[in-house]
C-alpha cells in the first residue's frame, strides 16, 4: 500500500479512487484531523495558530504572504511523505484548504521535484473522458502495487 | 489564550456519498446503523459519516460499498460530524470544503461511468482505456527542470 | 452585552490558514459584533465570478467575491463588512480594493479593509472592529451635527492628551499635553481647558473620550461615551471643516498609527488603520525634529522654506534607516529645510501608498491630527494627492471635539434619567 498525494487535497472523488484501489490518499484531512486532534491552544475552527505559518517557513520565504506558509505547514509533511502523487490540473473550483492559487502552484511544483509516480490529468466532462479518467487512476494504482476487493 | 482538549483522540471521520437512482442517502445510513455496533453514524443530505477507531470504521464502510459499488464514495473528514466549530449554522455560511464537494458531485456520474466500464477490463484493455490520460504525465519534464537548475 | 450582536460578514482570504480566525472572532466578540460567513453556493460562486468580471485564480478570492456579490444584492443581511487578505498577496490585494469599491459604491454597509499576517492579534483588529460596529448600531448618535449644552471631550492619544470643552456649539476651552500617564496627563488637559472656559468640571453635562486611553479615563471621568478614534475623530473632523453633508476624506497621521477615512454624510463608509512602520508615522517627524534640533511645532514651518525635499535620498521605509538617510543627507551638504521636507514627503508617500489605496480618495481632503499642523507634510500629502487639502481650525483636538459633540446626544438621555 502506497501513500498517495492528492491534488486536489480536499477531493472527493481522488480520496475515493486512491482508497478504492488499495492504497492511502495523503490530502488535507489527513492534517486537519491531526490539528483537530492535538490538544494546546483553543483556535478555532480549524485549531491552526501563529505557529503553523512559522512552520511553513520550511518551504516558503517571510515575505510569502502568512496564509500560503499555513497551508504549507498542512502539506509540506504530507508531500515528504508521499511515495506517489495524482494531480488534477486546475481544479478551479476547489476552496478552502485548496482556496489559494499561489500554494497550490508550489504545491504542484512540489510533487513535480520529487522523485516519486505521477500521474497528471483533467477532471473528466463526459462520460467517455470518465472511463479514460478512471482507467488512467486504476492503471496508474496498479502499478503500484496496491490490492482492491 | 484558552487551552483546547480535544475530543474523538485517535478516530477517523469518514465521508460516505452516494449518488444514485438506486440508493439514497437514507438507505446508506440505515445500513451503516444496522452494523454500527457502537460507532457513531451520522446521517446527512448526501449519505453519512462515520466515526470511530480505523478499523470500526473500515468495517462498516467495506459492506457500504457493495450496496452500489460505483455510486458509493468515500473520503477522509478532519472533524468529526456535528462539530460546533464548522457547523452551517454557527458560521453562517457552508463551510468552504462543502462547495467543492457540490462540485465533484457533479461529476461523479462520469466516474460510476468510468468505473463500471474499467471494472471488468483486462489489464491491457485499461491499458489502451487509460493510454490518453497517460501522456500528460511527461506534460512537465522534470528531467529537463533539474538540468536547467542545475546549470544555473 | 445586552444588545443583539452586530452581524459583521467576514469576506476574507487565507485567515484560518494564518492561524488568526480566532483572533478576529474574539475582537469582533469584544465590541458587540459578530462575524459570520455569508453562504453563498456554488452556483452562486459561478455567477458572481463572472458578473464581477475580476479574473483571478484563487478559488477562495471567488469565494469573496461571491459573498460580497450576496451581501450588496441583499440576499444576505449584514450590519457591516471586513474585509482583508493576507499581507503581500498581489492577487488578494487587487480583489480586496475592488470588493471594498464594489461595496462602497452599491451600498450604504459600512466597510473595513485590513491585511493581516499570522502575527496579527485581537488587540489589533479591535479598534477597527469597534468602529464598524459603532457605525453599525449608533448611525443615530453619528448622525449629530451641531453641539448643544455645555459637553467635554477628551483624547486620550499615544503621543499626546487634548481636552475640548463645547458649549451651545462653540469650543470655549482647550487643554493640550504630551501623555506621559494616562490619567495623570487626562488631569492636566482637563484642568487647562477648565480653566480657559472659566467652568468648573460640575458644570460639564457630558463627557466623550477616545484614544487608546478611553477606557482607562472614560472609567476615570466616568464617560457618557467611550468611543474609538476612528469614528469620533472622523466626526470631528467634517464638523470642523464644515463637511458634514457629502463624501469628504479625512487623514489623520497619528504618533502610532495612522487612520485614512471615506466619509458620506459624516459617518465612515470606509476605512483603514495603519501601523506596520514608524517610519510612516508622526513618531518619525519628531525624530527628525530632534536630530534637526527643532521643536516639533517648528519643524513645519522650517520644512516650507525649502521647496519640497523631493530631491533628497530617502531609504524612508523604517524608523531607524529613514533618520540614518537624513543624517547622511545632511552630512552630504543637504539643508536642514530640505531634509525636513524630505521627511514631510516621505511620510506622505508612506501613508499614500499604504493606507490611502485602502479607501476612496474624494474631496475635501482633510488633514487633522497634531501633525496636520506640520505645514510641509499636509504641502506634501497635498501634492501627492494633487488636491488642496484642507486643515480645519482645532485639527489637532479632533478626538476631544468629535468626542465632545457626540457627547451631546447624551445630555438629553441623562436628563429623561
Amino acid at each position: 500500500m502506497a501513500k498517495v498525494f492528492i491534488y486536489p487535497a480536499t477531493s472527493l472523488i481522488l480520496s475515493d479512487l486512491v482508497a478504492r484501489f488499495g492504497h492511502q490518499p495523503l490530502g488535507s484531512a489527513i492534517s486537519i484531523r491531526e490539528h483537530i486532534q492535538t490538544s494546546g491552544f483553543d483556535s478555532p475552527p480549524i485549531q491552526m495558530t501563529s505557529e503553523d505559518p512559522q512552520k511553513g517557513l520550511k518551504w516558503a520565504a517571510v515575505e510569502v504572504p502568512s496564509g500560503i506558509r499555513g497551508r504549507l505547514s498542512l502539506y509540506g509533511p504530507l508531500v515528504e511523505e508521499a511515495e506517489a502523487a495524482i494531480i488534477i490540473d486546475e481544479p478551479d473550483l476547489a476552496f478552502g484548504c485548496m482556496g489559494c492559487e499561489r500554494t497550490n502552484e508550489l504545491l504542484c511544483f512540489m510533487l513535480r521535484e520529487k522523485d516519486i509516480p505521477r500521474l497528471e490529468l483533467n477532471y473528466p466532462t463526459s462520460r467517455e473522458e470518465g472511463v479514460t479518467f478512471v482507467a488512467a487512476i486504476k492503471e496508474f494504482l496498479v502499478d503500484l502495487g496496491g490490492e482492491y476487493e | 489564550m484558552k487551552p483546547y482538549d480535544p475530543q474523538y483522540v485517535n478516530t477517523v471521520t469518514k465521508y460516505v456519498f452516494v449518488d444514485s437512482p438506486d440508493t439514497t442517502p437514507q438507505d446508506i445510513a440505515i445500513a451503516a446503523y444496522e452494523i454500527a455496533k457502537g460507532v457513531m453514524i451520522k446521517e446527512t443530505c448526501f449519505g453519512c459519516q462515520i466515526t470511530g477507531s480505523p478499523e470500526d470504521v473500515d468495517r462498516i464502510i467495506a459492506p457500504l460499498r457493495k450496496l452500489d459499488p460505483y455510486r458509493i464514495y468515500v473520503k477522509d473528514r478532519g472533524f468529526p460530524p456535528g462539530d460546533a466549530r464548522r457547523c452551517r449554522a454557527n458560521s453562517g455560511g457552508a463551510r468552504p470544503g462543502y462547495l467543492g464537494h457540490e462540485y465533484e458531485m457533479a461529476l461523479v456520474r462520469y466516474i460510476a461511468y468510468g468505473l463500471e466500464q474499467t471494472d471488468h477490463m483486462t489489464p491491457e484493455e485499461l491499458k489502451a482505456a487509460a493510454g490518453q490520460e497517460k501522456l500528460m504525465q511527461s506534460a512537465f519534464d522534470v528531467a529537463v527542470l533539474e538540468h536547467l537548475i542545475e546549470e544555473e | 452585552m445586552s444588545e443583539l450582536p452586530v452581524n459583521i460578514a467576514q469576506i476574507t482570504c487565507g485567515a484560518e490558514y494564518s492561524g488568526i480566525q480566532n483572533e478576529i472572532a474574539m475582537a469582533a466578540e469584544t465590541v458587540g459584533g459578530q462575524m459570520f460567513y455569508p453562504d453563498v453556493a456554488l452556483k452562486d460562486v459561478k455567477r458572481a465570478y463572472k458578473d464581477f468580471g475580476l479574473l483571478v485564480k484563487s478559488p477562495d478570492l471567488k469565494l469573496a467575491i461571491a459573498r460580497a456579490h450576496a451581501v450588496v444584492e441583499g440576499r444576505i443581511e449584514a450590519d457591516g463588512i471586513f474585509i482583508a487578505s493576507c499581507f503581500r498577496c498581489a492577487e488578494a490585494a487587487i480583489v480586496r480594493t475592488e470588493l471594498r469599491r464594489y461595496i462602497v459604491e452599491n451600498s450604504r454597509i459600512p466597510v473595513v479593509s485590513y491585511s493581516f499576517n499570522e502575527r496579527t492579534g485581537s488587540s489589533t483588529l479591535l479598534t477597527r472592529l469597534e468602529a464598524l460596529t459603532t457605525i453599525a448600531r449608533r448611525r443615530n448618535l453619528m448622525a449629530r451635527r451641531v453641539q448643544v449644552g455645555i459637553t467635554m471631550g477628551v483624547d486620550s492619544g499615544s503621543s499626546t492628551t487634548k481636552c475640548i470643552i463645547m458649549q451651545d456649539n462653540e469650543i470655549i476651552g482647550t487643554g493640550w499635553r504630551p501623555t506621559t500617564e494616562v490619567i495623570k496627563s487626562t488631569d492636566e488637559v482637563v484642568a487647562l481647558a477648565l480653566e480657559e472656559s472659566g467652568l468648573k468640571l460640575s458644570d460639564i453635562e457630558a463627557i466623550g473620550t477616545t484614544g487608546y486611553g478611553r477606557f482607562l479615563i472614560g472609567k476615570h471621568m466616568n464617560a457618557d461615551l467611550v468611543q474609538e478614534e476612528l469614528t469620533v475623530n472622523s466626526k470631528g473632523a467634517v464638523y470642523l471643516a464644515n463637511a458634514q453633508k457629502g463624501f469628504a476624506t479625512v487623514i489623520d497621521i497619528g504618533g502610532m498609527d495612522n487612520k485614512a477615512i471615506s466619509v458620506n454624510d459624516g459617518i465612515p463608509s470606509s476605512f483603514t488603520m495603519g501601523g506596520i512602520c514608524a517610519g510612516a508615522s508622526g513618531r518619525f517627524l519628531e525624530m527628525t525634529a530632534k536630530r534637526l534640533d527643532v521643536d516639533i511645532t517648528e519643524l513645519g514651518a522650517l520644512s516650507m522654506k525649502s521647496e519640497g525635499g523631493e530631491d533628497v535620498p530617502m531609504n524612508s521605509y523604517c524608523i531607524v534607516f529613514g533618520t540614518q538617510s537624513l543624517v547622511n543627507a545632511l552630512a552630504a551638504g543637504y539643508k536642514r529645510e530640505d531634509v525636513a521636507a524630505a521627511a514631510c514627503h516621505s511620510v506622505a508617500q508612506q501613508v499614500y501608498e499604504q493606507q490611502l489605496q485602502e479607501v476612496e480618495i474624494k474631496e475635501p481632503v482633510i488633514m487633522v491630527g497634531g501633525s496636520s499642523l506640520i505645514q510641509g507634510l499636509v504641502r506634501a500629502m497635498g501634492r501627492m494627492l494633487n488636491t488642496e487639502v484642507v486643515v480645519p481650525h482645532h485639527s489637532q483636538y479632533i478626538g476631544a471635539t468629535g468626542g465632545a459633540l457626540l457627547g451631546s446626544g447624551f445630555i438629553d438621555k441623562k436628563k429623561e434619567e
